[in-house]
């Protein structure tokens, strides 16, 4: 690589080279001024030569060739070091005017990434940086310590106009106007003089000029004057094809055509002028310099003994010497010497020459601590050696010494800490290092702002060059330029900076970050009046959930105040505030299917569909029916789609979160719909006049831009609302079609001050609550077109609701409700029909049931007879309800109907009704429409009551019923008043008193209790007694009165409409076995709350009623058999005549469904005698009075009825009778029947004798059961057990006296 | 003296995933902003450095005015980076290899993107 080919190379040959100081006249100035130049931009183009070709010497005497040569001239009053607020403001005016000029660029987009990367270096690099380098290295001139900006040669230019030019001549070299470096020493005031004569044309013919050069030539000698005419061209209209001053003047205003005046002669004639001027006298003379300047230094430096003297001399010399660094060098000293001798080797290319002196003069300068001038050395040596191409190591090593010891100057070293900055990174970047030339610029930044700004930002390129390129070095370092560019009201330059920052950061996830550089270019884009793009970088902020909440209030105010400048409204697509949640949109829009309330569409389809399937005439039948008129006249599509209906609102449910922890108010929420008409449509609507639809209303769209100027085909819901910090919210939206068509639910739009958001759904996926049931084999349909909906025409739609349906209920409870039911439109509706999900709580009522007193219908009647069936009567299979005929729902008059609810059992339990319904008008798209009604009830415990049945041992069918009650409520009491059997197979009775049952009359919280009850079989007696009037003792009737006589409630009817009602859904739910079981009995248990508790105040006038129902309570759990023996209690008998024969009766029941062979067995007792001492037949009877009272022992024994009885033989007399009868008797028993044995015993002495001792075998025949029954047996393990059984006798007491 | 130190792991495709202020120095109110964006920037160096060295803790990898950046990176390229302007190395060294732990732990629990981070956080902020 050929270092001067670089750009540092190329750099250097033009800014390190021969200054030639330019005296002259203001005539010749004059003269120059009408080409539009100075005298010295007049020169430049020419001072410059690519190819000299002038023959050199080295000082060793080597021959070479100059090529690239160029002289800077420069007037007498530039040469001094410029003024640094004046550079200042400069390089400022430099900046501001390439700001000017990014004006269009602004706005557009950054480029991606990969484009960045992609683009050459020139396409992105500000074409201002490299002139403003120059500048800036420029500040750093004509310092005392350098010598290669010190001239080397002096042009005397004196017009031909001037009077007594000789003298002029000399006067120009007069030490008052020369710069101060001739002046104070700092260079040789003897340099090279060359005298110029200008001759302007325009003045007239060069004759007196000739005259003048001729003097001069004599004065000054032959070689060192010249003539120079210019100006001849006379009307000032020369045009230049390549103008060469053009890049010499940057800010000049183009007034006038530069060098207008200057033909082709002219110019070749500067051009030759400072052909000969370099070549014959400026290089020569430079030449000469070297030699003898080397000559001398050999002389006095070169060799060994120089060295050890100059070393000596200077330890010596380093105490004395605390002058200032500056003046301590003149131009006479040896260090200057070398250093003028290594400038002008360097400046004629002689690199080796100049390293040469460079060094020997460094450690001069280091051991002087003349750090100024040993890190101008450092650098130019550091030049020298990238110039050479040697060693890139010592190049650097340089160049950092260099620089540091610049910087470590101060500010008196800052300008050239910048130069040799920028000659560093230059030198970086042609080495390709840029990642070291980044850090470099970041460290010739100073506190001054502008300056840092445009370091930074080139510095940021650098990382972008750099191999792998570093781009967020380069974000981070543009962004850190931006800022210096607005602290320094550098706008555009910001906007720039941060623009291209953007492609960084554009889809960062690190959020301070993204929102900082956002945040910020929109700020500046609204200061310089772009308010769209402000606006549009500001929206990106706006959501920043993880700022705090001043930042948040602070972007939000900023926001405004831009939305405020900007003066209009904005439609902004997917506003972030507030966000919307889409996985919570919902849309709910009623076909066939309508609904109640929102809580009814929210339920599950499936749930819906599963209810619904008893009701809907089933698909095939129904479909093909109204399919059959409508397929032609109705397109494909609308059986595809969704329906809905025109005139009702179909709900789009949506989630607004606020991300803020500020509240932001939010306004006009409304959907985005489109309405569109095409004709196909138009064709389905037969009597419709096509033509008029189709003129002003074909496709008919209603585009996002449009939906504000509404013309009424859709009537749109608004919202407005406020959303607190972090505060979610649902939205219901609403649209309601006013026409047919097609309608397209395209999103949702809000307004957020002034600013309108919109948001579509098309987006994204959707997640649908309502499922396509009736189209599951279309379920396959993008979900876009769920948002699609095909609107018909009106159809009447029904709307219900039960009045007052209670929140929460305790168990048992039963409560009268009204369903309400209504049409608005004017079209009837027939066939109504109405399912319920759980039967068990809802019961539905009669109609005139809602005429009559509450209490009226629950009461039991006198006549009893006509309860029980005619709710039924109406209710169709599978629990589907239809209404009478008759019933017409039509305009404004409602239809109430009654209905009965009773929380069965505690839990939370929800409740879905449908209703479903026909239209009246048969040419209605929609044949039929169902209505779903869906309400929650929250059941709470109250009574818990469980029943114990255990057989009465003395009679036949009498059963000890014992009642469990718990109130497991939290708050309430209860009272119990009443207790049912259902059906007519059993009677029950009290077994106490009604005022000593509960002492308190009623349970309070917790409290358990347990009642005692007879229950008697009312079958036994109508079995056997076929003929007689059923004996129905008071005591034993279906119902028993629990509470005392003072509370006066009258008996509640358990058989009658809605406690039956219930009953059997109770029954249904318990009932794995339908069939009609004897052995088992319903109780249904009647329940007040306590009036004097608190809650049941408000509702004091309505009587409360509860009702506990329990149901297949099993009677005889242990054998299908009973007996009871039948016979004397107290009999009378002269023994002394004979033993005492007593005859009795055992009757044996079956009451089981197979035959039953049965075998008595009876035992005399034989080894009893021995425990007590005989005495007749009277044997103390221990525990005997109270065994006497079996329901009193029913009562003490509790749950075991078993236990009772075997404690009977230990405490049974010695057997003092025998049994006379047969020993045992066998025979089979029907069954359901019963039969009489008799049996007979005989008594020998008087006393009490306990008749139990006889077993009683029974054995159900298998055989003639049938196999059902086998099987019934095998899948109940229990039944299985009472294949066969063996039961002891039950005590029975017989008292035999003496007769007298 | 009061320290200032931000805490930030980075995922191997430059994603945050932790961040945590754990300076005692008071905030103020740009400092997260520019303490994201030195961490962001330094990402480029660690990119250049991480493969030149089998260390997984880069110490001092950048600077920026008194702000130091140090990396330690794991195996799975993901960074964990503090930037702080105490010259602690050897209590950085050990802060990273326990929150390297800690990491490798808790995405052991759950094989998600995301750190649980309320368990991270109270650890961390106490090891500081």
């Amino acid at each position: 690589m050929d270092p001067a080919g670089t750009p540092l190379g190329k750099m250097l040959l033009e800014e390190i080279t021969p200054v030639v100081m330019v005296l002259r006249t203001p005539s010749v100035e004059e003269a120059c001024v009408k080409n539009g130049l100075s005298f010295v931009e007049m020169l430049s183009p020419f001072c410059n030569f690519s190819n000299i070709d002038v023959p050199l010497r080295t000082s060793s005497d080597q021959p070479y060739r100059l090529h690239k040569f160029k002289l800077r001239l420069f007037y007498e009053s530039d040469v001094r070091q410029p003024n640094i607020e004046v550079a200042k403001e400069r390089l400022k005016q430099v900046i501001t005017k390439a700001g000017e000029k990014e004006n269009l660029e602004l706005i557009s987009d950054p480029p991606q990434v990969s484009n960045l990367l992609d683009s050459s270096k020139s396409e992105l690099l500000p074409s201002w940086f490299e002139y403003l380098n120059k500048e800036l290295i420029r500040t750093a001139s004509f310092s005392e310590h350098e010598t290669f900006d010190h001239p080397v040669g002096c042009l005397l230019v004196v017009s031909s106009k001037d009077e007594q030019p000789i003298n002029r001549f000399i006067d120009l070299f007069n030490t008052n106007k020369l710069p101060s470096l001739l002046n104070d020493g700092a260079m040789d005031p003897k340099i090279l003089k060359h005298y110029l004569l200008v001759h302007d044309n325009h003045d007239g013919s060069s004759e007196k000029a000739s005259k003048i050069l001729s003097e001069m030539k004599s004065t000054f000698g032959t070689n060192e004057c010249h003539l120079l005419c210019i100006n001849s061209s006379q009307d000032a209209k020369m045009e230049h094809q390549d103008d060469p001053w053009a890049s010499y003047k940057y800010d000049g205003s183009p007034v006038q055509r530069l060098g207008c005046c200057l033909d082709v002669d002219d110019i070749s004639a500067l051009k030759d002028l400072m052909h000969e001027f370099s070549s014959k006298h400026v290089i020569p003379y430079m030449e000469q310099k070297v030699r003898i300047l080397n000559q001398q230094v050999s002389a006095t430096r070169r060799g060994f003994r120089n060295q050890i003297k100059n070393l000596w001399w200077r330890k010596g010399k380093d105490d004395p010497n605390e002058m200032p660094s500056g003046s301590m060098y003149t131009f006479s000293s040896i260090e200057s010497q070398i250093r003028v001798l290594g400038d002008h080797a360097f400046m004629l290319h002689d690199y080796e020459l100049a390293l040469a002196n460079y060094r020997l003069i460094s450690t001069d300068y280091k051991l002087d601590k003349a750090w100024k001038r040993y890190a101008g050395v450092q650098e130019i040596m550091a030049l020298a050696y990238f110039l050479l191409d040697q060693s890139r190591k010592e190049a650097e090593y340089c160049m950092e010494n260099a620089f540091n010891t610049y910087l470590k100057l101060g500010s008196s070293g800052q300008q050239n800490a910048t130069r040799c900055g920028l000659w560093w990174i230059e030198m970086l970047k042609t080495r390709d290092q840029y990642k070291e030339a980044a850090s470099v610029y970041f460290r010739i930044c100073s506190e001054e702002l502008l300056h840092s700004a445009v370091m930074l930002e080139q510095a940021s390129y650098c990382y972008l060059f750099s191999k792998p390129p570093m781009l967020y070095k380069y974000g981070f370092h543009l962004v850190l330029s931006g800022d210096r560019y607005r602290k320094t009201d550098q706008i555009k330059h910001a906007i720039r900076t941060y623009r291209s920052a953007l492609s960084v950061y554009r889809e960062t996830t690190w959020s301070y970050i993204r929102d900082h550089v956002h945040f910020h270019i929109g700020q500046w884009y609204a200061l310089l009046g772009f308010h769209d793009v402000a606006v549009r970088h500001m929206l990106q902020v706006l959501a920043c959930s993880h700022q705090s909440k001043a930042t948040q209030e602070l972007f939000l105010r900023d926001f405004l105040q831009i939305f405020q400048g900007a003066g209009k409204t904005f439609e902004v697509p997917g506003l972030q505030l507030p966000v919307i949640d889409i996985s919570s949109l919902k849309v709910v829009f009623e076909d066939q299917r309508t609904y109640a309330s929102s809580p009814a569409a929210s339920v599950r389809e499936s749930l819906w569909r599963s209810l619904e399937e008893d009701l809907i005439p089933s698909l095939p039948g129904a479909r093909t029916n109204w399919l059959d008129v409508q397929t032609k006249l109705m397109p494909k599509r609308l059986r595809e789609s969704n329906v809905c209906v025109a005139g009702e609102a179909i709900k789009v449910v949506v989630e607004f979160k606020n991300p803020l922890q500020v509240p932001i108010p939010i306004s006009n929420v409304s959907l985005i719909c489109e309405l569109s008409r095409s004709e196909e449509e138009i064709s389905v609507d037969t009597n419709a006049s096509t033509s008029e639809l189709a003129n002003d209303e074909d496709h008919q769209r209603f585009g996002v831009m449009v939906v504000s100027s509404d013309s009424g085909s859709v009537i749109l819901s608004e919202f407005d609302f406020s959303l607190g910090g972090g505060e979610k919210k649902l939205v219901e939206l609403t649209v309601t079609p006013k026409l047919e068509g097609t309608l397209k639910l395209v999103g949702v739009r809000w307004k957020f001050s002034g600013c309108v958001g919109f948001y579509t759904f098309e987006s994204i996926l959707l997640v649908k609550k309502i499922a396509r049931g009736k189209r599951k084999a279309k379920a396959k349909q993008s979900p876009l077109n769920d948002l699609k909906f095909v609107v018909i025409k009106p159809v009447p739609k029904l709307e219900g609701h039960i009045r007052s349906f209670p929140e929460k209920a305790y168990a048992g409870h039963i409560q009268p409700l009204i369903l309400e039911l209504k049409n608005q439109s004017n079209c009837s509706i027939k066939n109504l029909k109405m399912k319920i999900s759980h039967p068990r709580f809802l019961s539905i009522g009669n109609k005139e049931v809602q005429h009559v007193d509450f209490r009226a219908c629950l009461e039991k009647q006198s006549d009893n007879k006509q309860g029980g069936t005619h709710a039924n009567l109406k209710k169709a299979s599978q629990g589907v309800f239809l209404f009478p005929e008759d019933v017409a729902i039509k305009g404004d008059k409602p239809l109430l109907w009654p209905l009965w609810l009773r929380a069965a059992v505690p839990e939370n339990f929800l409740l879905y009704i449908i209703i479903y319904y026909e239209m009246e008008d048969a040419s209605s798209v929609m044949k039929y429409r169902t209505l779903r009604l869906h309400y929650n009830l929250q059941v709470l415990p109250s009574l818990d009551v469980s029943f114990k049945i255990s057989p009465c041992p003395s009679r036949l069918q009498e059963f000890l019923v014992r009642m469990d009650v718990v109130n497991k409520a939290s708050s309430q009491s209860f009272q119990v008043s009443q207790l049912s059997t259902v059906g007519d197979n059993w009677g029950i009775s009290r077994l106490q008193p009604i005022d000593g049952i509960i002492p308190s009359q009623s349970l309070t919280v917790g409290q358990a209790f347990s009642f005692f009850f007879m229950l008697k079989s009312r079958r036994l007696s109508s079995v056997d007694a076929a003929t007689h009037v059923p004996d129905l003792s008071p005591d034993v009737d279906n119902d028993v009165i629990l509470c005392p006589e003072s509370v006066k409630e009258p008996l509640v009817n358990a058989t009658h409409s809605p406690l039956a009602n219930f009953h059997d859904s109770e029954r249904l739910q318990h009932g794995i076995h339908n069939q009609k079981d004897d052995n088992t009995v319903d109780f249904v248990l009647i329940s007040r709350p306590l009036k004097s508790d608190t809650n049941s105040e408000e509702d004091s006038d309505q009587p409360q009623l509860f009702s506990h129902h329990a149901c297949y309570c099993r009677t005889a759990s242990t054998s299908p058999i009973s007996w009871t023996m039948i016979g004397p209690r107290t009999k009378y008998h002269n023994f002394s005549s004979s033993f005492c024969e007593i005859s009795l009766k055992m009757t044996i029941h079956n009451s089981s469904d197979a035959i039953a062979s049965i075998s008595i067995s009876t035992a005399d007792s034989a080894g009893q005698s021995d425990a007590l001492p005989s005495q007749g037949g009277w044997k103390p009877v221990v525990k005997e009075i109270k065994a006497a009272s079996p329901k009193a022992a029913g009562i003490i024994a509790g749950n075991s009825p078993e236990s009772l009885w075997s404690l009977k033989p230990v405490a049974s007399p010695v057997s003092s009778f025998i049994w006379s009868g047969s020993s045992s008797s066998n025979f089979q028993l029907a069954p359901r029947s019963s039969t009489d044995i008799p049996m007979q015993i005989c008594v020998f002495s008087p006393g009490t004798y306990d008749l139990s001792s006889y077993v009683l075998n029974w054995n159900l025949r298998q055989d003639d059961g049938g196999c059902d029954q086998l099987e019934a047996k095998e899948s109940n393990p229990e039944e299985m057990r009472k294949l066969s059984g063996t039961c002891s006798g039950y005590p029975y007491f017989l008292t035999v006296l003496q007769s007298v | 003296m009061a320290t200032t130190a931000s805490f930030i792991i980075v995922s191997r495709n430059d994603i945050p995933i932790y961040e945590a202020e754990v300076g005692s120095a008071t905030k103020r109110e740009d400092a997260a902003q520019l303490h994201q964006f030195v961490l962001h920037a330094a990402l480029d160096i660690v990119q250049d450095l991480a493969w030149t060295t089998s260390a997984m803790f880069l110490k001092n990898i950048d600077r920026f005015n008194d702000l130091v950046v140090s990396v330690y990176v794991t195996a799975g390229h993901t960074r964990l980076m503090l930037l702080h302007d105490s010259r602690n190395d050897d209590g950085i060294k050990s802060f990273f290899q326990e929150v390297h732990e800690l990491y490798i732990k808790v995405n052991f629990l759950q094989l998600g993107c995301s750190v649980h981070v309320l368990v991270f956080h109270l650890s961390i902020v106490e090891k500081n």
